[in-house]
Order: C-alpha cells, then structure tokens, then sequence
C-alpha cells in the first residue's frame, strides 16, 4: 500500500490507524502535521482499495493533464465514404452543426459522458478523459454502427431496412461501452466472453438512455435500438433486455435469436461465435435484478455490474458463470452477503440457468 | 466465374440476411459482367492473402465480407475483408458487391 507514494514516512506505513489517530492528538506538532498527512493518505488509499479503483503509475497520472469531469467531442463526416476519420464537422463546444447525425452523436456522446461521469465518477472511456471521437456518414446506405478500437463509426442506414443509427442513444452509449470495456476487461471478442462484452455494452447503453431520461426499472422500455427499424420491418428494437427473442419478426430479417435463458444457448460459429445472440442471457439477468431492486436500475445493479466489470478477477475468457459469481461477490462486498442486493442478483442468475454457488 | 458474398458480423445479428450472395458473371448485364472481371484481374484476386483490410483486436461491432471466386478451372479462392481497405482496386471490388448484396436483399 505504501510503496505507490512519494514522500512516504515509512514508520507511519506501519502503524494500525488507532496509533496513528493517538499520535495525531497527542504528538509534538511535527509529530502531529505527519501523523495527519498518513492518515489521509491511508484512508484513501483503503477507500480506492475497497473500491477497486486501481493505482495508475505515476507517469500516466500526468499524461496529457486531463482535466476531470470535462467531456471533449470530435465529430467527423465520412462524407459517405469508408475513409477514418474523415473530416472534421463539430469540435467540443461548437453550436450545432445543422447535420442531423452530426449533432445527435455530439449529444449522445455528451449523455454518455455525463452518465459515467455523474454515476461512477468515470472520466471518459479510458478515465483519464481521452477524447471522445465519432465518424457520422460512413459508406453509403451503410447498415451499421462499430467501435473501431478507438471511436465510434455510425452509418446512415439505407431507408428500407434501417434509419440512420444515430438516432438511437443507447447504441451510442453501447459503442463508447465497448471502449470502456476494452480498458477494463479486455474481454475476447467471440463465444462467451464476445457475448459478455455485448452484454456490458447493452446495459450500458441502456443505462445511459434510462439516465437521460430519469427512467426507473419499471418505467425503462429495456430495448436496444428503438426506432431504429423502418417502418417496413416488423420489430421494435434491435434487442430486448426485458424479453430477448422479441425484438423483431420479419419476413427479410427473420426472427430475434437471442436467447434469454442457458437451455437455448446457441452454439454456432456465425456472429463471432453469437456474441450478439447469446448475450440476451446475462442481458436478461441483468434486468432480471434491476427490475427486481427497482428504482434506478443505474444506482444499484448499475454499480455492481460496473464494479464487477473493473474487477481483476475478470480475465479476456471471462465466460457467463465467472462474470456472475463476480457480480455476486460484489454486491455482497458493496451492500452485505446478506444483502437484499446480493439476493436480487444471485436469484437473476438463477433464473437466466446460471448457478453462482 | 461465381462469386460468393457474405456480410458477418455487425451491430445486430439478422438470420435472414446471414446467407450468402451468389453472383454468376453469366448472369449479369455485359457492362456489369466486364466491371467486375476487370476488378477482380485488377486486384488479383487470386493472389490476395486470406486477410485484408484494417483489423483492430480491440474493435466490436465491426462487420467483415467473406469473398470466395471460384474460376471456370474450378480453383477458388477466399478472403475476408473489413470495411477499411486500402487498395483502391479492392475497395472497388467490395463496393460493387455490396451494392449486389444491398440491391438482392431489398425488402419486397
């Protein structure tokens, strides 16, 4: 605990605090000033400790001086062609650019921040307030949305099967998570731990919605990607958290294939392996707990699944069962083994087939 | 000369539109047949490595195009590309099958 600190005072290192509070009462005033600065910078460090924050070298803590809490944008335009980034169309604090996909991704970038930064005091993607960068008019009739490894890439939809997919929040705020997670996690991108990464990226993404808009659980409408179908398809979403397999059901795209439970899990090797099929199921759990806690799904379940998605036990070949024991353990570290917390979560697993004990 | 084009990957998984396209050169509009026999003698495609395009380790979402050709001899070949190519001649190649893809695809 105390090597990390410059001017450490190597006998206060180890000392118990009840010594350390005497010293600070009782001490010469030198005695006393020392005593004092230990204390502090003990109790922060066991608070960091217990929140897992972890210690950053020194030499990254003053990279680029990012200054906390202040979100900057750069949004590009491909001009409807595959060149990254492209060009510059809206920088951070310029007024709207009158480009309609331009201005959502500004804004639902700024949501996106502003979500992680209020809720989990995270600063920006990395948490060291990197630039947020986002490419609008990717290709032609492009039907898709990507992470690249490091900004987002939005196409504009072809009109028949998809609208622009920046019209959607929680797609915005499921790419910057993908950004979060591959600080975080690292998490492979294919079979089970592809899937959890898809999953982390939807609640997420859904939180960031439900947070603009001061949602609680039960109110939360827990779709990925309303309104991004046209009107010619049938289906709401691109997914459902409430209710995976539900999201559409059309003639061209055919039916939903999540799962929302471990009996249906899909082995395949199509979609990465289903990452994006068989994250309906800790999809599911999640709001399985949250709707069961109720309130705001990003107050309580929201932090476990977060601090369980910064936890070092989370490997890149972190399956569904290990995630689900870490978010179990959480939840018993930030509100009791006992807790109703822990309860909601072990009984959500439970419910999507995944045993936590 | 037959063309295999498959869209993987992607934001959302869709089954009916995970099949892939079958283009026959004996089949197309002459202009289109020659357009497309010129890219693929353009890049030459049968000399490709099985990977092109920019991939990143730490990319999610991303889509990828499986081209397999298969020549009047019977040999194929197959590669899988990503949205962000560099070679001009292939970039062309994967916008003209996309398009074909795009127009085989359109809701009825």
């Amino acid at each position: 605990m105390c090597q990390r600190i410059d001017h450490r005072r190597s006998i206060f290192c180890i000392l118990p605090p009840y010594m350390l509070s005497k010293i600070s009462q009782n001490g010469t005033p030198q005695q006393r000033a020392k005593a004092l600065t230990t204390m502090s910078t003990d109790s922060t460090l066991r608070a960091m400790r217990l929140a897992q924050v972890p210690l950053r070298a020194p030499s990254v803590l003053t990279r680029g001086m990012p200054v906390e809490g202040q979100k900057q944008r750069t949004i590009y335009t491909a001009h409807h062609t595959v060149e990254l980034p492209g060009n510059l169309i809206r920088k951070e604090g310029a007024p709207p650019c009158g480009d309609a996909a331009a201005d959502e991704a500004y804004d639902a970038l700024g949501a996106t921040f502003d979500f992680y930064w209020d809720i989990y005091d995270r600063n920006s993607i990395d948490d060291e307030g990197t630039h947020m960068k986002a490419t609008v008019h990717f290709d032609k009739d492009y039907n898709n949305a990507f992470w690249d490894g490091q900004a987002m890439v939005f196409g504009d939809g072809d009109g028949d099967i998809f609208n622009r997919f920046t019209l959607s929040l929680d797609v915005i705020g499921h790419e910057l998570t993908h950004g979060v997670v591959g600080d975080e996690a690292q998490l492979q991108y294919f079979h089970q731990s592809g899937a959890l990464n898809e999953s982390v990226s939807d609640v997420f993404g859904s939180l960031v919605k439900q947070y603009l808009l001061k949602q609680t659980a039960d109110k939360a409408d827990w779709l990925i990607g309303a309104g991004l179908l046209t009107s010619r398809i049938k289906g709401v979403a691109l997914r459902s958290m409430k209710a995976p397999g539900t999201a559409f059901d059309d003639s061209l795209l055919g039916k939903d294939p999540q799962p929302a439970h471990m009996k249906n899990f899909v082995r395949t090797f199509d979609d990465n392996g289903g990452v994006h099929i068989n994250s309906g199921i800790p999809n599911h759990a999640f709001y399985l707990a949250a709707t069961s806690l109720g309130g705001h799904a990003w107050e309580k379940t929201g932090r476990i699944w977060y601090e369980a998605l910064r936890d070092k036990q989370v490997r890149p070949n972190t399956g569904f069962q290990r995630f689900a024991k870490i978010t179990l353990r959480n939840a018993s570290r930030l509100y009791g083994t006992s807790s109703v917390e822990a309860k909601a979560v072990r009984e959500a697993w439970n419910q999507v087939g995944i045993k936590t004990s | 000369m037959r063309i295999q084009f498959k869209i993987e990957g992607g934001l959302v998984y869709l089954p009916g539109l995970n099949r892939p396209v079958i283009i026959d050169l004996a089949d197309l509009p002459l202009p289109e047949a020659d357009e497309l026999q010129e890219l693929l003698t353009l890049t030459r495609f049968f000399d490709l490595p099985s990977r092109a395009g920019k991939f990143s380790a730490k990319a999610a979402d991303h889509r990828q195009y499986k081209i397999t050709v298969e020549n009047a001899e019977g040999d194929s070949h197959t590669i899988l590309l990503t949205d962000v190519v560099d070679d001009p001649n292939l970039r062309r190649l994967l916008a003209f099958l996309k398009k074909k893809a795009a127009l085989a695809t359109k809701k009825k």
